[in-house]
């Protein structure tokens, strides 16, 4: 501890970074600010002077707005996972709203014509996927920058989802489609489901600290891996639990959460997912151990068409409607790389977790929200939004200096 | 004076690698013209010259990021042909390049297999780029590589390279080239950018190189850990071979004036 002592603010935010649990400290630690904040310090400071209000009103952590709270996340969530794969390889995709408007569009038109809903969705994930590799081609193979290929594409799938949609809206009620956001996992079931998941990651920590022992390799402590299955139990419980307070689990958030588990699977644990980080850490290293750096890029871009793809048919299904403004034109491109970003995804690629990107959309979402419930104007949330995007990235700057010089 | 001549006769092991008569041209400019050179298992080989001799060109034909114009290569009395990095990393040769090429944000263990990293068995129904690495078995691959070089100042191999020294990142870099169940190992100006301690740190993973019985190409500028490391000393002056020495037979100023003036005068020097 006495070392400890003489390490500065920004070192020490950097050895924090570079474990593997640190990386949420910042993040969490924003979203429990703006949750005090809106949760409980708005609330009581209306309650002492303003005579008029007789009770503490929590509004903001009522689970009702909880719940209201991961439903409009759940967009900027699977978009921000998504942009946080190009970010790790070090590009940018500023097309991914856009792309999610084209597939959203798509779907609307094709339930329409008669397609079954399965199907449609299918279609479009395709669709996605060719859109994204179509800009990851133009990156690798003609070498043209991520910013400027994705800032055309931007563009163009705008106009793209004008010519889908000539009147900038359309209903979708194909029962398909709807019901992913309607079905309610029942109570009983939603803990279930958490209970299992809570056994399974247990069970999966002591088998690895066996496995380490068994051959000899440094343990973990003890207290860390129990610190971190309870701490999964106690978030994956209050979660159920709240949604389960107002209605149910939403099928929705079950497959954002399902989506996200198989993304952040691939991304840390796979020889594919160790190739994102690589390139993105050093890409001429990559080259040189006889990785296809160029068929990597492409296939992440694909990746993200894929993954846009699939947060225009969420929502598709939440609104139960398409239209311009809700993707394509509006501020969900920005919010989800903010989303990326605030979670510690680095901009410069390498480092980074699809975990953080979902707490930085709540980030994102509760800001949102709270400042929606305080009577804030549009114009206070965008600003709120630039100060803590600022913040975040202000954060990896900081935590990224000094690496690279020895020490 | 031949060339053979004034190579060290009877006593030179016999060469594991072996070329001879290597061109290479770089449009106008002939970068190689006619060099030979060998390297045996359980020595250290320096490969010496002036700025612009060919060091580095030669390197990187030995290592198959440059094909050779002509030129013949043996792998312990067979002729074999190198003419991509692929080649040469099948032959075992491999080469650790000054940028050391190691990627920051991962892991020791992870730097040390990236690019082959190993998959749990089963998983069959995914292709092999998607399924789970076996990260145990990577670790305990790396603890190996560690130990084997004797990297005593590396604690953990689950350390972020980011945070290592130069030396340590060297040796990591090694680690990695020597991994790759290699017999020559080329190490380019591996003390170039390191302190004292951080070059004793190199040197003496190089010299468990050696006693490990890996054939290591050194090349380097500084006299003092080249007549420390290197068994023999290869000379080289506009592309082509002065000669070379038993580095207990010979001084480094003679080595100087051999890089600088080549063969004659260094002959009248002495």
């Amino acid at each position: 501890m006495q070392s400890e002592a003489k390490l500065t603010f920004v070192d020490r935010l950097r050895i924090m970074r570079e474990t593997k649990f640190g990386a949420f400290v910042p993040v969490l630690l924003a979203l429990a600010a703006i949750w005090t904040y809106f949760g409980l310090a708005v609330p009581l400071f209306e309650y002492f002077t303003d005579p008029s209000v007789d009770e503490v009103r929590f509004v903001f952590l009522s689970p009702r707005n909880i719940y209201n709270l991961f439903m409009q996340s759940a967009v900027i969530a699977t978009l921000a996972v998504g942009i946080t794969i190009v970010l790790l390889l070090g590009d940018i995709d500023l097309s991914a709203a856009a792309t999610a408007g084209v597939c959203a569009a798509l779907l609307g038109v094709m339930v329409l014509a008669g397609v079954p809903g399965w199907l449609a969705c299918l279609i479009v994930m395709g669709v996605g996927a060719i859109m994204g590799a179509a800009q990851g081609l133009l990156v690798a193979y003609v070498g043209i920058p991520s910013f400027v290929v994705t800032l055309a594409g931007l563009l163009g799938y705008q106009g793209l989802m004008q010519k889908i949609l000539p009147t900038g809206n359309l209903n979708v009620g194909d029962p398909f489609v709807r019901a992913i956001a309607r079905i309610l996992i029942p109570d009983f079931w939603g803990l279930v489901i958490a209970a299992l998941l809570v056994v399974f990651v247990a069970a999966m920590a002591l088998r690895r600290q066996a496995q380490r022992k068994a051959l000899g390799l440094e343990l973990d402590s003890t207290t860390a891996i129990w610190g971190q299955v309870a701490f999964f139990a106690v978030l994956i419980f209050a979660g159920v639990l709240t949604m389960n307070a107002y209605r149910s689990l939403p099928l929705l958030i079950l497959l954002l959460m399902g989506l996200t588990a198989l993304i952040g699977w691939i991304t840390t644990s796979t020889p594919y997912g160790r190739s994102l980080f690589a390139v993105g850490g050093n890409s001429e290293s990559a080259r040189r151990v006889g990785m296809d750096v160029k068929r990597i890029r492409v296939s992440a871009f694909a990746l993200v068409g894929i993954l846009a793809a699939i947060g225009g048919i969420f929502g598709a299904s939440r609104f139960g409607s398409v239209s311009y403004t809700a993707f394509a034109g509006g501020s969900l491109l920005l919010e989800s790389i903010g989303a990326a970003v605030i979670g510690g995804t680095s901009l410069f690629g390498g480092r980074g977790s699809v975990w953080n990107a979902i707490l930085g959309a709540l980030v994102i979402g509760s800001l949102g929200n709270g400042l929606d419930l305080s009577g804030a104007s549009a114009a206070d949330k965008l600003m709120f939004s630039g100060a803590i995007l600022l913040l975040a990235v202000a954060i990896d700057a900081l935590s990224r200096s000094g690496t690279g010089t020895g020490r | 004076m031949t060339i053979e001549k004034m190579m060290v006769g009877r006593d030179a092991p016999p060469p594991h690698l072996k070329v001879a008569g290597i061109k290479k041209r770089f449009g106008g400019v002939e970068a190689l013209r006619g060099v030979d050179f060998e390297v045996a298992r359980g020595e250290v080989m320096a490969l010496v010259g002036d700025n612009g001799a060919g060091k580095s060109t030669l390197m990187k034909v030995l290592a198959g990021a440059h094909v050779a114009d002509e030129g013949t290569f043996w792998l312990d009395d067979q002729e074999v042909t190198v003419n991509s990095p692929h080649d040469a990393g099948g032959l075992g040769i491999q080469i650790v390049y000054q940028d050391l090429a190691l990627c920051e944000n991962l892991d020791v263990a992870a730097n040390l297999s990236l690019g082959a990293e190993p998959v749990k068995p089963g998983w069959k129904f995914l292709p092999r780029f998607l399924r789970p690495i076996d990260d145990l078995r990577m670790e305990v691959k790396a603890q190996k590589a560690i130990d084997r070089l004797e990297v005593r100042t590396l604690k953990s191999v689950r350390a972020t390279v980011g945070g290592l020294s130069g030396g340590q990142r060297q040796a990591i870099a090694i680690a990695r080239a020597v991994g790759a169940e290699s017999s020559v190992v080329m190490l380019d100006e591996p003390t170039a950018a390191l302190g004292v301690a951080q070059t004793r740190q190199v040197l003496n993973v190089v010299k468990r190189l050696r006693e490990t019985n890996h054939a290591v190409v050194y090349i380097s500028h500084n006299m003092r850990d080249i007549f420390e490391i290197a068994d023999r000393i290869c000379v080289i002056r506009h592309g082509g071979n002065v000669g070379i020495w038993n580095t207990k037979d010979t001084t480094p100023d003679e080595i100087v004036v051999a890089m600088t003036r080549g063969i004659d005068e260094a002959k009248n020097a002495v």
